[in-house]
């Protein structure tokens, strides 16, 4: 796994071979990691990859088939959730609806047995560091909006003064926008309480956004761990390249002259640098990268192929272009749209150093 | 479920505890099974002469064939209008969004929520005041008071999971009102009628205080039962019981053995689509 | 359309409505009625008076009224603890086993509650399953407890258990787990989650199951002629002795006026506070 990130911090969170079985299906499947303290690490992976349930033994909600969870340095595994120094924000925020914004902040102090001046202090405090109105103290946890129970649940979760916080997909039921803001009023809250955020969601993008580091887990894997601009740059699998959104995947394999043929298009192109003992696998362009070409020669590498259709994208516009069966997805930014009509017949290249070489 | 050893050993308690409750629940049943298998003519536990006597002899009886035909009469008299009665009155208890719901709701629960032998009492000085002949039928009208309640509850349930985007679709392809009740609203909700029907029809079967003062010179099989209990021992009582007690649960099995079917119809139909 | 549609509800509600007022709402008020009559009279228009009721206080009535209510109130605690684990189980632990635990409840409902408490009579009795049992396997001669209160309220427990159950199921399976699992991961003891967020959440549920086993078995009248021997009288009994035998309707319908009275108190009480679109309606 990737360690340069984590270098100089010292590790708060280390899972050795950690793995949990339902019957004959393995949920998570020796999944090793360190996590340094007070970073902000994102788990990301489809829907059934494995993910919650790795986060569900992290809280102590699920108990561990085999392999150690270690805090510390020392072995958690059998230790129930309400003794365990960590906290989690669930997808379904599980505010307590029989009490009011204020109880439920105050909750986990009321636990300890705080009194309830101290507790109605630290409280007030939270709301202003969530940016809450004081009023809200007395507010109905009911009838707060979408956004404004996402922070009750941070606030309650800070609260706790956990050592680590999880996220369980807490954004996914919110609309775009609103999703965006919180986004980054997370990683602002990351930034001022120091403490160790894990977070769990299906959106790569997501992740981008607030993550020092992200892994990616598939079928209960962790297949690539690194910072968010190593897995932009430099998946590991077409998997994790398709992860992030469009991109335009071919199968090759070398031939003699250290080129890289395309059965599918039979032909061949120039590689990046190709990886020690290469043999086949796949060659990733992001649609970015992707030109149009006036000439065949004006790129390395050039198909010719027919645009099919265009989308407008806010700033930027992609356009599909069909080579025989294969769909290409090629963007370009609004000041740089391509003039083209459907059906014309069109040129695309890339050069060599814009594609990623991935094996599987 | 998380499974830590605490947390196996509360199931455990849970699993056990409960074990234990439906043979507390059983135990009369069992009881009244022996002691209608024995011979003689009193019951002395252990039974030294097993037998089936008093089965033969309790069919063989006019009278018990009577009480049988009287309390199914009613059982299906009470059945009938309920379900009908009750079918409106779920889709205005869970279906509907009208003022005055949330009150209705609660009238409809009242006599749920009501004593059963004062109202048996206070039906019985009602049918009196109205100069009425206590018969099987105005059983039939004391037992509904009771049951048409239930039976809405038991309907609205259904209603409950109803969809009401459904009937809108079918009239927006053009259904008549009476069409997307036919083909969307009825086979929809049919797996709660049935509960409904199959509810009404067993509380009637098994009620006792809203006949013992409401059915007049008709006997019902539990009004019967109680004279005999009262009059003193006889081993007709535990067979008659056995019976009731049996007949209920087979016809509830038989029941929801039918609402299983109908329900993997429906989805192994929605499933080949 | 849009009138047809907003006059469905109360269309539909209609002919419960009716049959409700006709046999519900219509005899209750001729009870009422009957109370204020002279006693031992048989007609609702003559002069009204209240000598019904002053000769309730002045008779042992109240003490038949104390023990209905009495023996109500210990078989509603009783219930609570025998219920709850069940409840629990039923929306939290048998997953699939729930429905067929569902229904060996609900069968014993549909038998008659006398012929249910006579299985108990032959178990009690002297020579019965367990006595005979005792003797004949342990040697063990023991009275019968038949004929005590404490097995009139044994028998009201097993009557009302599936009143105070369902209601319960219902109550607790209205607790989301992520809440309950929240509250651990927030530091909760097992007990905290239970008080601070499982109970009160399942609070409507179980007010519910209260007020219903309450209601039922404060008109017992079966478990102590059938277990009890006439050890306790309960209200119910008087009542019916002044309907049937002593044909002294005023009197009988004065007691009931009253019974009524605390009845409907507590279901007022408890039914107001409660959505029941949100305990029904859930599944």
């Amino acid at each position: 796994m990737s360690d340069e990130s984590t270098t100089g911090r010292k590790s708060i969170l280390q899972l050795r071979q950690l793995t949990k079985s339902f019957g004959n299906f393995t949920a998570v499947d020796r999944v090793d990691l360190d996590i340094a303290e007070g970073e902000f690490f994102t788990i990301v992976g489809p829907s059934g990859s494995g993910k919650t349930t790795l986060l569900r033994m992290l809280t102590g909600m699920e108990t561990p088939s085999s392999g150690d969870i270690l805090l510390h340095g020392e072995r958690i595994n059998d230790l129930p959730a309400n003794r365990r120094p960590t906290c989690m924000v669930f997808q379904s925020l599980a505010l307590f609806p029989h009490r009011t914004v204020g109880q439920n902040i105050e909750f986990p102090l009321k636990i300890r047995g705080v009194d309830a001046a101290s507790r109605k202090k630290r409280a007030l405090q939270l709301l202003e560091q969530l940016r809450l109105p004081e009023t809200y103290y007395s507010k109905n946890v009911t009838k707060c909006s979408g956004g404004e129970r996402q922070r009750v649940a941070l606030a309650r979760a800070l609260a706790y003064n956990p050592e680590i916080l999880f996220f369980d997909e807490p954004l996914s039921a919110i609309d775009y926008k609103l999703r965006k803001t919180l986004e980054k009023e997370l990683k602002d809250i990351h930034r001022e309480t120091g403490k160790t955020f894990i977070y769990i969601t299906h959106s790569l993008e997501e992740a981008m956004v607030m993550s020092d580091r992200i892994g990616v887990m598939r079928a209960g894997h962790l297949v690539q761990v690194g910072t968010p601009n190593e897995i932009y740059t430099a998946p590991r699998s077409k998997f994790v390249s398709e992860f992030i959104g469009d991109v335009n995947v071919i199968a090759v394999q070398t031939q003699a002259d250290g080129q890289l043929h395309a059965a599918e298009f039979g032909t061949s192109f120039v590689p990046p640098r190709l990886p020690n003992g290469f043999t086949s696998g796949h060659l990733v362009v992001r649609p970015e990268f992707l030109r149009f070409l006036d000439r065949p020669d004006s790129a390395i590498n050039c198909l010719e192929g027919r645009l099919y259709n265009e989308y407008a994208l806010g700033s930027r516009i992609q356009y599909q272009v069909r080579v025989g069966e294969h769909v290409f997805i090629v963007e370009k930014l609004r000041q740089q749209a391509f003039g083209g009509q459907r059906d014309d017949a069109v040129l695309i290249g890339w050069d060599a150093k814009d594609s990623i070489l991935v094996a599987e | 479920m998380p499974g830590s050893s605490a947390q196996r050993w509360r199931h455990a308690l849970v699993v056990v505890w409960t074990c234990a409750i439906v043979i507390f629940m059983y135990l009369p049943a069992l009881c009244l099974l022996l002691a209608s298998l024995t011979s003689s003519r009193y019951f002395i536990f252990p039974i030294t002469r097993w037998g089936v006597d008093w089965w033969h002899k309790t069919f063989d009886s006019i009278e018990i064939r009577q009480l049988f035909e009287t309390s199914i009469l009613i059982a299906l008299c009470v059945t009938a209008v309920s379900v009908v009665i009750a079918f409106f009155g779920a889709l205005a208890f869970a279906r509907y969004n009208w003022r005055g719901r949330s009150i209705y709701q609660k009238i409809v629960l009242l006599p749920i929520f009501f004593p059963q032998s004062v109202l048996g009492l206070a039906l019985l000085l009602w049918f009196n005041a109205l100069g009425l002949e206590l018969s099987w039928r105005t059983g039939v009208l004391a037992h509904l008071v009771w049951i048409v309640p239930v039976a809405t509850l038991v309907i609205s349930i259904q209603v409950y999971s109803f969809d009401p985007a459904l009937e809108e679709a079918a009239f927006d392809l053009g259904a008549t009102r009476w069409q997307v009740f036919r083909e969307v609203t009825l086979p929809v909700l049919f797996p709660g009628i049935f509960s409904g029907a199959l509810f009404s029809f067993l509380l009637s079967w098994g009620n006792f205080p809203l006949s013992l003062f409401t059915t007049g010179a008709d006997n019902t099989i539990p009004k019967y039962l109680y004279a005999k209990m009262v009059a003193g021992y006889t081993p007709g009582v535990p067979v008659l019981g056995t019976v009731s007690t049996f007949g209920a649960a087979l016809l509830l099995l038989i029941g929801y053995a039918v609402i299983l079917v109908l329900r993997r119809r429906h989805s192994d139909a929605v499933t080949e689509e | 359309m849009s009138l047809r549609k907003f006059a469905a509800g109360p269309l539909c509600a209609l002919p419960i409505g009716l049959f409700l007022l006709i046999g519900f709402a219509a005899p209750l008020l001729a009870v009422i009625g009957f109370s204020f009559m002279p006693p031992r009279t048989f007609g609702l228009f003559l002069n009204p008076t209240l000598v019904n009721y002053i000769e309730i206080v002045d008779s042992t009535s109240y003490i038949s009224f104390l023990w209905s209510l009495a023996l109500a109130a210990v078989t509603v605690a009783i219930l609570a603890v025998i219920c709850y684990p069940v409840a629990y189980g039923m929306a939290r632990i048998f997953g699939k086993w729930s429905m067929l635990v569902t229904l060996l409840f609900t069968i014993p409902l549909f038998v008659s509650e006398n012929v249910r408490l006579y299985g108990w009579v032959l178990f009690f009795i002297k020579n019965g399953v367990l006595l005979g049992t005792l003797k004949s396997v342990f040697g063990i001669e023991a009275d019968s407890w038949l004929f005590t209160t404490g097995i009139i309220l044994w028998g009201m427990v097993y009557v009302y258990l599936p009143f105070m159950l369902f209601p319960m199921t219902l109550g607790v399976a209205m607790v989301p787990d992520q809440i309950r699992e929240a509250a651990l991961d927030l530091g909760a003891t097992r007990w905290q989650v239970f008080r601070e967020v499982e109970l009160p959440l399942s609070m409507p549920g179980i007010m519910i199951g209260f007020l219903l086993s309450f209601v039922l078995a404060v008109g017992a009248i079966t478990e102590a002629k059938v277990l009890g021997g006439q050890r306790v009288i309960p209200i119910i009994h008087d009542i019916e002795i002044a309907f049937t035998y002593a044909q002294n309707w005023p009197l009988g319908a004065a007691l009931a006026v009253l019974l009524m009275l605390v009845v409907g108190f507590l279901v007022l009480l408890v039914l107001r506070r409660f959505d029941l679109d949100a305990i029904l309606g859930r599944r």
